[in-house]
């Protein structure tokens, strides 16, 4: 075969064309664009959240697709393409050095996510997201309104929860500490609260117990427990004080559904991804002892011996 | 050599202009890259420093390696043998000149566009949209003047260095602006999943039709004359070539296996990974053949030992490749810093090295004098070597890491803690990659116009 200039240059384009034409104009040509059933057009607050978000770069930390065998934020829904429908440019991103995004809208409230965009170390302390407190109020709230709209329709459900559980625990909090211990005692399910922590303490499960709450509840309920946390400002109703509890009945069960769950319309995530059995109630019992100064660790009724316990 | 040939003066001041644009983006580029990898173990460090900002120097350090440092370097080394391997002086010096200028500041420009806020928000395509057109503007300048330089030739034979360099460029002006969607200027994108599947046709055609073909390119002319042995096979280098053509182009998709795009277009990209050790095997046996039992001349050129060097990792980052996209593996390196690993291997490990013995090749036979400094090329070569092969193993662990941890169910966050060391290590690998960076470019400069004695000559 004899390399000239014209064999070079006509075969590489027109290699170059027909490929293009197959592996990217054949699907974009047939592109299903029926819009799946979460999708909505965002509004223009969160179009110009969006914009933020594309400036800044957050895609290179951030994904925005949900695989099959994901566990992870957002893991209730595998993504689709019909998801996207409204997306230019598309955020799917190649690296999750932090979680993937895509359902993430009212998985918070917004004051959570004011605080954790001032810095994110305020909601959860192993975060290695920089800060963002430099974009300013007016910005921050915008994207905030962007990350709230994550997941569409799907979102918008979790929004209502968040804003009507959200006026109930500022009912319960303003109301004093009684009612607001009352309050938070009666959204446990019946059973949990009559459960006391069935594993005695120990010196090691409290090391333990005290490694969990560094790692996660440190920001909001602070290094004494009293809710004064890095994050406290920006909350509201602010992180609870568990210095204030011994004596209400707080049980390792209530500690342990609380944790497990959190409390929609405060900024108390749930857990359950991130923490397994064993960690939630070593890291309640850890609270219960260390702040509230009351334990039901170990009381009856435990039920039979745990097979380790010595 | 012929008196015809020997008549011919090559000024090289187009060669001379790309070395030393390589040279400071590579100092330049490594610099934004440390700053990144320092948010990463220190997220509070010059927090709040907008300019800066860890989703800004990230795209910044990305582009300047890509579009300033190895790019450059390998056209310094094209511009340095198209003519000769022509028997022609370059088309025009002067234009070539102008080119290197144009380049630099369409991608100043570029890049201060994504500092202050102006970035697109696609990964390898953030650069704005008026910095877009600059870019393919340099690029149409380097087109003229090469294909111009083809055209008066006086040697009817076309190398196959030519042909690689010849159809990077052409290419990637094609890929960059349809990558980049230069017809929509507000958005510079596509909607929906086809913008996906378009981004990532071109952003690893970088890679694909321009990296790898220039470099290929240089380690074809580089090697050859190191050793003083003919290449091994034409019919090889004429396999090489049009496979790498047509089965690169086919694979960007890879990047998608795990999101909602077509199967079919899923498996071509599968497949068409997997034969990617046909363009690379190809390659590799035609030039390792070519080199066998010289490996006493290669090491004794500074030059052809980081172009050599740059065909190992080009044979690691191959078979890297191809085995990350099969499905089953991508489960676990996927979303996770094994990529970033294998990013590094290609880019630095392959193009990168393989630019910088381009560089240190084509010197002192531009200025005729030696280098200024054989021992700070070769402590650059083993701070480069030693640097990229840390990354290489310690980014594949904490890949390893992350991924098997996230498949079996635990959360990223919990996960943060136990990378950590490793980004420390990443950082601490990364100083020994600026250090070298910062070495060559005083090497370059003092090559260049800073001899010893004193005497400056330009």
């Amino acid at each position: 075969m004899r390399m000239t200039p014209p064999v070079i240059l006509c075969g590489v384009l027109a290699l170059l064309a027909a490929i293009a034409a197959t592996v990217v104009y054949f699907p974009a040509a047939q592109q299903d664009w029926t819009p799946s059933e979460i999708y909505r057009e965002r509004t223009a607050e969160e179009e110009a959240g969006r914009r933020i978000y594309l400036q800044n770069g957050c895609v290179y930390c951030h994904s925005q697709a949900i695989r099959a065998f994901d566990w992870d934020m957002g893991s209730e829904r595998i993504a689709q393409a019909g998801d996207y429908v409204g997306d230019e440019p598309i955020q799917l991103g190649s690296q999750r050095t932090g979680p993937d995004l895509s359902q993430a809208g009212g998985e918070h409230p917004d004051d959570w996510h004011i605080a954790h965009f001032i810095n994110p170390r305020f909601t959860r302390p192993s975060s290695i997201m920089p800060p963002f407190a430099w974009l300013g109020e007016e910005r921050i709230r915008r994207l905030t309104r962007y990350v709230q709209s994550l997941g569409l329709r799907q979102a918008d459900r979790r929004m209502e929860r968040q804003a009507f559980w959200k006026a109930a625990s500022v009912r319960a909090y303003e109301a004093g500490v009684e009612e607001n211990v009352a309050w938070l005692t009666e959204q446990v399910p019946e059973g949990w609260r009559h459960i006391p922590n069935p594993y005695p303490t120990s010196a090691a499960s409290l090391q333990r117990g005290q490694r969990i709450y560094q790692y996660f509840c440190i920001g909001c309920h602070g290094p004494i427990g009293d809710g004064m946390g890095p994050a406290q400002p920006w909350i509201y109703p602010p992180p609870l004080n568990f210095t204030v509890l011994k004596g209400r009945a707080i049980s390792g069960g209530i500690l342990y559904y609380q944790i497990m769950n959190g409390i929609t319309g405060t900024a108390m995530p749930y857990f359950k991804r991130d923490l397994e059995s064993q960690k939630i109630w070593e890291v309640g019992d850890y609270v219960a002892r260390h702040f509230i100064n009351q334990s039901d660790a170990n009381e009856e009724p435990r039920g039979i011996d745990a097979s380790w316990e010595p | 050599m012929k008196a015809a040939e020997a008549a011919i003066v090559h000024a090289d001041r187009t060669a001379r202009a790309f070395a030393l644009t390589s040279a400071l983006w590579f100092a330049l580029a490594t610099s934004f890259g440390m700053l990144a990898a320092g948010y990463l173990i220190a997220p509070d460090f010059l927090a709040n420093v907008e300019y800066i900002h860890f989703g800004r120097v990230r795209p910044m350090h990305v582009n300047a390696v890509l579009f300033g440092f190895v790019t450059p370097g390998l056209l310094a080394a094209a511009f340095y043998f198209v003519p000769r391997l022509l028997r022609t002086p370059l088309f025009s010096e002067s234009l070539g000149v102008f080119s290197a200028c144009f380049w630099n500041a369409a991608l100043a420009a570029g890049l201060a566009g994504v500092s202050l806020g102006y970035s697109q928000g696609r990964e390898y395509a953030e650069l704005p949209w008026a910095a877009d057109l600059l870019i393919i503007a340099a690029f149409g300048l380097v087109i003229a003047n090469l294909l111009l330089t083809v055209r008066r030739r006086t040697e009817p034979v076309l190398y196959v260095s030519i042909w690689y360099a010849a159809a990077a460029v052409v290419l990637t002006a094609c890929t960059y602006a349809l990558g980049n969607v230069v017809w929509k200027p507000d958005t510079g994108a596509l909607k929906g999943i086809p913008d996906a599947i378009l981004l990532w046709f071109y952003g690893h055609n970088v890679f694909g039709l321009l990296l790898s073909p220039l470099a290929l390119g240089v380690a074809y002319y580089v090697l050859p004359i190191a050793t003083r042995s003919p290449l091994y096979s034409h019919t090889l280098s004429l396999l090489g070539f049009w496979s790498l053509i047509v089965v690169y182009t086919h694979i960007g998709t890879h990047h998608l296996l795990q999101t909602p795009v077509p199967t079919w277009l899923k498996t071509i990209s599968i497949v068409d990974s997997v034969a990617m050790v046909i363009p690379v095997m190809v390659f590799l046996i035609n030039i390792w053949y070519t080199v066998k039992g010289k490996l006493g001349e290669i090491h004794a050129d500074i030059g052809a030992k980081f172009v050599f060097t740059g065909t190992i990792y080009y044979f690691f980052v191959n078979i890297q490749g191809s085995m990350m996209a099969l499905p089953d593996v991508q489960r676990i390196t996927h979303y996770n810093n094994w990529v970033v690993g294998h990013a590094h291997i290609g880019v630095l490990g392959f193009a990168g090295v393989t630019a910088l013995g381009g560089l240190y090749f084509i010197l002192p036979r531009i200025t005729g004098r030696p280098l200024f400094s054989r021992f700070l090329a070769d402590l650059q070569y083993w701070l480069v070597l030693i640097g990229i092969t840390g990354f290489a193993v310690v980014l594949t662990v904490v890949g390893l890491i992350q991924g098997q941890a996230w498949y079996n169910g635990e959360t990223l966050y919990r996960t943060l803690p136990e990378i950590q060391p490793y980004y420390v290590l990443r950082l601490s690998l990364g100083l020994l990659i600026l250090a070298g960076a910062y070495l060559g470019l005083y090497n370059v400069l003092r090559s260049l116009y800073f001899p010893r004695g004193g005497a400056r000559c330009a």
